[in-house]
């Protein structure tokens, strides 16, 4: 067992990296290794998901709807995942790897101090290595979810979401990339974030790929919002080389996603009216996002888009660190040509437009 | 201001339509004929845009003073339209309305004519820009000759008798034409400083400005302040007079005489000191530092009102009483410049490094390097003509007003400054006559009546707030300076339409110093009201003089009517750490005293929260 290890702590030292955790947590493992903020949890590794497809007789439907895939209409796709999706949450577990998955939530409990206690469940996909296929919003990630029978039948939900007609469905510069092999899938289990605050931040403008800017994108609550679309979030513009705020458009927010006991349930509530139209986040706190940003740029080498939260009590948390896509997979052009810095001068005080190449929105 | 097409329609007030505030009647007496507007001119005059110079005459201009003014309407427009023949821009004309300064860029519109002047421009900057750091080395050795020759001239009273060398040297020429001469050295020396002043200043200024567009063009949004720092000197002249106020203040305790100055709270230490060994080892210090860095004007120099510490020591003593404090209380008050420049050095290379090809990198280095050759220029210049030269200048006028006070024209020597300079010929001339006849001339009664209806004319001006633009607005503005000092861009013109002054409780300016604080405003409009700074508040002002310095270790930020990022004042704000919005057009109109603010440095919005 021990070369097929069905969980991984993201804190680890053979987590960093590891292929056994998908894209997503395998970089969490490294934020936790280079000192990072991030929530503790674990993976229930795509070792986990191959041992469960195998033991449940499914493997050889995989590949066929894999291949269906290629050729189906996204509409049509439905009809022919139906019975592997049914399998996927009733087939009985293998005892070892029920036995895993229950014995690391104790292990969380222990280490939270909690009985029961809050995390996020969500797919970690080995298809998200592939370079700038991001599957952005593509996964479902389940949040508060309470006790070892729920965070497994989260796992089987999390398991059977590769087969949605969006995920294999999904197009990449063309490609269809469910079919191009056999990807298997990593559960991601993490301690939630009571979020006071929480957002999205870039290592750079993405309007204009501005590589001396840093923007941060802030709500009330979860970030739940900001990533899916249905909150506007407040909008901080920094210049990264002085830790800086060099605009700030304040959004006033009606709702935000929070946790509600009564309902049991993560669902979008309306703020006090008094904290609508207030900042959610400080003006030191904007910095100190923009200072994290900057070192997970500088510890990753290249610009890089970091989904972040604020606790009730201040503490920020590293929810995730991925590649920026769009800017980053694009050639870089020079802004202008300046063969004589004197001769430059003269033309532009003599009013004379000197060719710039386009840079913003190209 | 929705409509986007608005702007062109839209007009500031007409400079026909400015009344004249009460009590100021008759106030065109006091300036010479060719500054007013005048009913013949006036559709040229209407159909161009003005604005207040507020930055370098916040208050209504002296008559004296208006040589100031005068010097730089030939001296800057000359530059661009005779001298370098800037292409796309010629001189700025002046106005004085209801006392103050109005301005007014031109730009060059015929292409045949920008291409005509390209070549002369180009021929002619190119030749200053590849020759800089030798033309630079010689502007500073002339301009301290013209310091030098200004010094030597004295103003002496008419002697009862002739000297008896003038008869046996046989010169024909006598201390009457002497005197004459002086004066007229007088004036051709402030007008040769006035030109040194612009040779290089334009130029300096449009490598600067390239290398910011730059900047702006390949990290849009990207403070000016940042700019600023990558080019600006740390050792500029501008701080020494700072540097030697620690450096006594440090002096002081090291001899163990800070108590001394400390009791004393003020000038009047120099008594207590001058008693012990120490004390005097310490004054002579003090004298050493005082020529030339007390010639350090609390203005921009160029009103003779504004003033200076060598005539002042209550500026300099308030900030070395902090210094001493300091010291006491263990802080280090060196200024770290060994961490300044690391950290310059660090930030250029972290943006230089943010580039995104080769080649940006390449342009990005030879537009630093040639902003940082000509940045020298641009920062001590200052030193040497407004605050050394200008505030000698003023020194030696007061010294020729004496002369007419003692020849009975005048009651006070200051008074002086309410004649226009070509109407203290006229009083000189008077008076050479009184002296050659030997009868009472005509101006022991003539000038006293004056000068008290110009006084009362003046004060009832400076109660008058002036509007930040009149006539038309332009389409484009070109003028370097226009853009560089004032901070006026299409965007200043469009707040300025938009904006009720009198009803508006927030301002837009240029973000000339980064921080957001929140604070009690205290609005100066005159130079002495620097005085009644309590710690903590904001200061709001037409202008802030750098050198106003001291104050701003009792401030927790600055506000201004005028100015943009490389106005004199920004350069300070920045060294102390203060945040600044400079360039809101109306502050001072409307924000009171006691008013609670807030500013924020960062984007360049000052808001009232709470009026008084």
């Amino acid at each position: 067992m021990i070369d097929r290890p069905h969980i991984l702590w993201i804190d680890e030292p053979s987590a960093v990296g590891s292929p056994l955790l998908g894209g997503k947590f395998s970089s969490l493992a490294q934020s936790v290794a280079a000192g990072l903020p991030v929530p503790m949890g674990f993976g229930i590794t795509t070792h986990a998901y191959r041992d469960f497809i195998a033991a449940a007789g499914l493997a050889d439907e995989v590949r066929r709807v894999r291949a269906a895939a290629l050729t189906l209409r996204p509409e049509a796709i439905a009809a022919e995942t139906r019975g592997l999706i049914e399998a996927i949450h009733t087939a009985p577990l293998p005892p070892a790897l029920e036995q895993a998955v229950r014995g690391a939530y104790a292990d969380l409990n222990r280490r939270t101090g909690e009985t029961a206690t809050a995390v996020a469940v969500r797919s970690s996909g080995e298809s998200e290595d592939l370079a700038g296929a991001s599957f952005a919003g593509q996964y479902e990630t389940y949040l508060w979810i309470s006790g070892a029978d729920a965070v497994i039948a989260h796992m089987r939900r999390c398991w059977a979401g590769m087969f949605g007609d969006a995920v294999l469905s999904y197009r990449h510069e063309g490609r269809v990339i469910a079919a191009e092999g056999d990807f298997g899938i990593c559960v991601g289990v993490q301690r939630m974030v009571q979020a006071r605050a929480a957002g999205v931040m870039f290592t750079l403008d993405p309007l204009t790929g501005d590589r001396s800017k840093i923007q941060i994108e802030t709500c009330w609550g979860l970030g739940e919002g900001v990533v899916k679309g249905d909150v506007t979030p407040s909008q901080f513009l920094c210049d990264k080389v002085r830790l800086s705020v060099l605009k700030r458009t304040i959004a006033a927010q009606p709702e935000e996603y929070r946790f509600d006991a009564d309902a049991g349930g993560v669902g979008l509530y309306p703020i006090e009216e008094d904290r609508r139209e207030q900042a959610c986040v400080s003006e030191e706190e904007v910095i100190e996002l923009a200072t994290l940003a900057k070192t997970i740029e500088k510890q990753r080498g290249a610009p890089q888009d970091i989904e972040w939260a604020i606790a009730q009590d201040g503490a920020i948390a590293v929810l995730q660190v991925r590649p920026e896509t769009v800017w980053s997979n694009r050639p870089a052009r020079p802004a202008a040509r300046i063969a004589s810095p004197i001769d430059h001068v003269l033309a532009r005080m003599s009013g004379k437009a000197v060719a710039t190449a386009g840079k913003a929105g190209q | 201001m929705t409509d986007n097409s608005g702007s062109a329609s839209k007009r500031f007030p007409s400079l026909f339509e400015v009344e004249t505030p009460a009590g100021a009647e008759g106030w065109q007496k006091l300036y010479p004929y060719y500054a007013h507007i005048s009913e013949e001119r006036r559709p040229f005059e209407e159909g161009k845009f003005w604005f207040f110079d507020g930055m370098h005459n916040p208050d209504p201009l002296y008559p004296f003073d208006m040589i100031m003014t005068e010097n730089w309407w030939v001296a800057v427009s000359q530059m661009s339209t005779r001298v370098w023949a800037l292409p796309p821009a010629i001189g700025i004309d002046h106005r004085v309305i209801n006392g103050y300064l109005y301005i007014s860029p031109n730009a060059v519109t015929d292409p045949a004519q920008i291409a005509e002047r390209a070549e002369y421009f180009a021929r002619r900057a190119g030749h200053y820009f590849e020759n800089w750091d030798e033309i630079f080395a010689s502007w500073k050795t002339k301009a301290q000759a013209c310091i030098d020759e200004l010094k030597a001239i004295e103003f002496i009273p008419l002697p009862d008798y002739e000297p008896e060398h003038s008869v046996t040297s046989h010169a024909g020429t006598y201390s009457s034409l002497d005197l004459l001469k002086k004066y007229n050295r007088l004036i051709e020396n402030m007008l040769t400083m006035g030109s040194y002043h612009f040779e290089m200043l334009n130029l300096g200024y449009g490598a600067y400005l390239t290398f910011r567009e730059f900047c702006q063009t390949v990290f849009p949004g990207i403070a000016d302040q940042s700019i600023t720092d990558m080019v600006s000197g740390i050792d500029i002249l501008l701080f020494r007079p700072d540097d030697e106020l620690r450096k006594l203040a440090q002096l002081a305790v090291d001899l163990g005489v800070d108590e001394v100055i400390l009791d004393a709270g003020g000038p009047s230490a120099v008594e207590s000191l001058a008693g012990s060994e120490a004390g005097q080892q310490w004054l002579a210090a003090l004298e050493a530092a005082k020529d030339p860095w007390f010639w350090y004007s609390t203005g921009s120099g160029y009103c003779h009102a504004d003033p200076v510490w060598m005539t002042d020591l209550r500026l300099p003593f308030t900030a070395m009483l902090g210094y001493i404090k300091a010291i006491r209380a263990g802080t280090d008050i060196r200024r770290p410049l060994e961490n300044i420049l690391a950290r310059r050095d660090e930030a250029t290379a972290e943006y230089r490094a943010l580039l995104p090809t080769e080649e940006d990198r390449a342009s990005f280095d030879s537009l630093i390097s040639l902003a940082r050759k000509v940045y020298p220029y641009v920062e001590d210049h200052n030193f040497y003509v407004e605050h050394l030269h200008h505030s000698i200048f003023w020194s030696k006028v007061r010294e020729l007003g004496e002369l007419f006070v003692q020849n009975g024209f005048f009651e006070h020597r200051d008074d002086i400054f309410y004649l226009h300079r070509h109407e203290v010929y006229d009083a000189l001339y008077d008076m050479l006559i009184g002296w050659s006849v030997g009868t009472e001339p005509r101006g022991t009664t003539y000038w006293k009546p004056i000068i008290t209806e110009r006084r009362s004319i003046r004060d009832a001006l400076a109660r008058w707030t002036p509007p930040p633009a009149l006539g038309t607005p332009p389409e484009t503005i070109t003028e370097p300076l226009t853009i560089m000092l004032w901070g006026i861009t299409q965007e200043t013109i469009e707040d300025w339409l938009g904006v009720d002054a009198s009803s508006a409780t927030e301002f837009r300016g240029v973000a000339a110093s980064a921080g957001k604080v929140r604070g009690k405003a205290r609005v100066i409009t005159e130079t002495d009201q620097l005085y009644d700074i309590e710690d903590g508040e904001i200061l709001v002002c037409r202008i802030t003089a750098p050198s106003w310095a001291p104050v701003f270790s009792r401030i927790t930020a600055a506000v201004s009517d005028v100015g943009g990022m490389m106005a004199h004042t920004a350069i300070i704000c920045r060294e102390y750490g203060l945040p600044s919005v400079v360039g809101t057009g109306f502050a001072t109109a409307r924000i009171k005293t006691g008013d609670m603010i807030e500013v924020d440095g960062n984007i360049g919005i000052v808001r009232i929260l709470e009026a008084t």
